[in-house]
């Protein structure tokens, strides 16, 4: 019986494997804020529809329409932190594509990334 | 099986790098508690062997397979998954994939053997074997410079790329293929990566760290948020369900595909030893083996202790004769198992004399069917992961 390879043809670029990196980006702080940016408890944000970032509504009052905002929403990353009173900034009120939040309680929204793969460091995963 | 020295090719480094192995020759590094005396890719020798010989490995494989897959189906039906620490809450997902049987591709027996006598099991490395481009590619390309008229036990490449064609309609593409960042890892992640685009099938490489799980979808996700439908993992499963990614890959076990697939944690784990001596018991490929505690392995004079999920030789002790006579650290711990010794397979070493040289035969598996060998070797009892790679002909 033959055993050996008829073509072993492996144009392996050992380059191109080392050239693997890390893109893993960990959660951001995802915040219950009021309409000053002030950090306030969670529970105010819950069951609130989702905030789109072109959302309206009619104008009651003078006609048209003018950007929806209620009173209570989430704050997704940049600075600040979770302690109620604090102002919080340079984040968005949508969550951001390929960016993952977390809430004060651990509460996850969007993509989190970095949940596998810090199982070893004296070795590799293969055997 | 004869153990031959042999001068190696002029620049052999090249020619090995060539072909994909950048790491034949380990880093000395200072904080390494020990300097490996020779290359990784050590072609300073080869093993010969007769074509009787690859036959009877080639059998004894296949046989081997068939006992381990009796003893899965035995430890499912038994319920056997605390003897072997398995989480409960992996067992649906196990016993699901178990039934419904998933795409697997590969493992690697790691056999003792000497030349004379019958096989012995050492270990079956199931879930995520490496070594597998020096076996499939490196070895071939010096047996035909250096053995040109020789053959090797090796079509472990063509048949790879047949089973990706097998697998290719139950699956969703891309093909993900997902490992940890050291060189070995991305280097066997790359070699199955490329036997995948061999079959014509769309593939993608990243690390693990950088999967990503959308709540809100109920999904793993790329680096781009497309779904990943089919991946291809160079990590163990009891790592995976241990980290936080664990319960969103058993909750939706069912929606995709895990390239090994789950069951294999059956086999995967030292505890399948004494569960194949209990239900094969004086067979001549296996060794006897116990659970750690079970009053018959204190009879055992001569024995490896080993937990069930250590890896590469770490936390591995030796006794010969009531005597300890090797011992690896590592970070490993658990529940362990107590397995005879294996008869002594050791030649003498052409480069130190009065050495020996420690080789262990890695016999690979695609899908059902053994179809190469690779040695490790070493200069002492335990095989590490700096334990050399030797090639090896038959004439």
């Amino acid at each position: 019986m033959r055993r050996r390879s008829l073509h072993v043809t492996a144009p392996l670029l050992a380059a191109a494997a080392v050239a693997m990196s890390s893109g893993c980006r960990k959660p951001e702080m995802q915040r219950c804020v009021d309409e000053n940016n002030q950090v306030v408890d969670d529970s105010l944000c819950a069951n609130l529809p989702p905030v789109s970032g072109n959302q309206q509504y009619p104008n009651m009052h003078g006609g048209g329409i003018v950007p929806y905002r209620p009173l209570y929403h989430y704050y997704y990353g940049g600075w600040g932190g979770y302690t109620p009173g604090t102002v919080v900034g340079g984040g968005s009120l949508t969550p951001l594509e390929g960016h993952g939040y977390i809430s004060s309680r651990g509460i996850r929204t969007g993509t989190v990334r970095g949940g596998f793969g810090h199982g070893f460091s004296y070795h590799g995963g293969g055997e | 099986m004869r153990r031959i020295a042999m001068v190696p090719r002029d620049d052999w480094q090249k020619k090995v790098e060539d072909g994909g192995l950048i790491f034949h020759t380990p880093d000395m590094d200072a904080g390494m508690e020990e300097q490996p005396d020779r290359p990784y890719w050590d072609e300073s020798a080869a093993y010969q062997f007769e074509a009787t010989e690859i036959d009877m490995l080639e059998a004894a494989a296949h046989k081997l397979q068939d006992m381990c897959l009796e003893a899965a189906q035995h430890i499912v039906d038994k319920k056997r998954y605390a003897e072997l620490n398995i989480p409960a809450t992996a067992i649906p997902a196990i016993e699901w994939a178990w039934v419904t049987s998933p795409p697997a591709l590969y493992g690697r027996f790691d056999i003792a053997y000497n030349g004379s006598g019958s096989p012995k099991l050492l270990e079956y490395n199931a879930d995520t074997p490496t070594s597998l481009l020096e076996a499939a590619v490196i070895q071939w390309s010096w047996l035909e410079e250096q053995h040109p008229n020789c053959d090797q036990f090796n079509s472990i490449h063509e048949k790879l790329i047949a089973k990706w064609q097998d697998i290719a309609p139950y699956v969703s593409k891309p093909i993900y293929f997902a490992g940890l960042e050291n060189a070995e890892d991305r280097l066997t992640l790359a070699y199955l990566r490329d036997t995948a685009d061999q079959a014509d099938l769309p593939t993608e490489q990243l690390l693990m760290e950088e999967i990503g799980w959308n709540e809100g979808r109920r999904m793993f996700v790329d680096p781009d948020e497309r779904q990943m439908g089919t991946i291809f993992k160079l990590y163990p499963w009891e790592m995976m369900l241990k980290e936080e990614f664990g319960q969103p890959a058993l909750d939706t076990y069912r929606e995709m595909s895990w390239i090994e697939p789950i069951w294999k944690m059956l086999l995967s784990n030292k505890g399948l030893l004494p569960i194949l001596w209990e239900l094969y018991p004086n067979n001549e490929l296996l060794l006897e083996a116990y659970f750690e505690g079970d009053p018959r392995a204190d009879a055992l004079k001569s024995y490896v202790r080993k937990p069930l999920l250590s890896r590469e030789g770490a936390n591995v002790t030796i006794v010969r004769n009531g005597r300890t006579i090797a011992s690896n650290g590592g970070p490993y711990d658990g529940p362990q198992i107590v397995q005879a010794l294996a008869p002594e397979a050791v030649f003498p070493d052409n480069l130190k004399p009065g050495a020996k040289r420690y080789p262990v035969c890695g016999l690979w598996m695609v899908d059902q069917t053994c179809c190469g060998m690779g040695i490790r070797e070493s200069g002492g009892p335990i095989t590490g992961n700096l334990s050399s790679f030797v090639p090896h002909y038959f004439c």
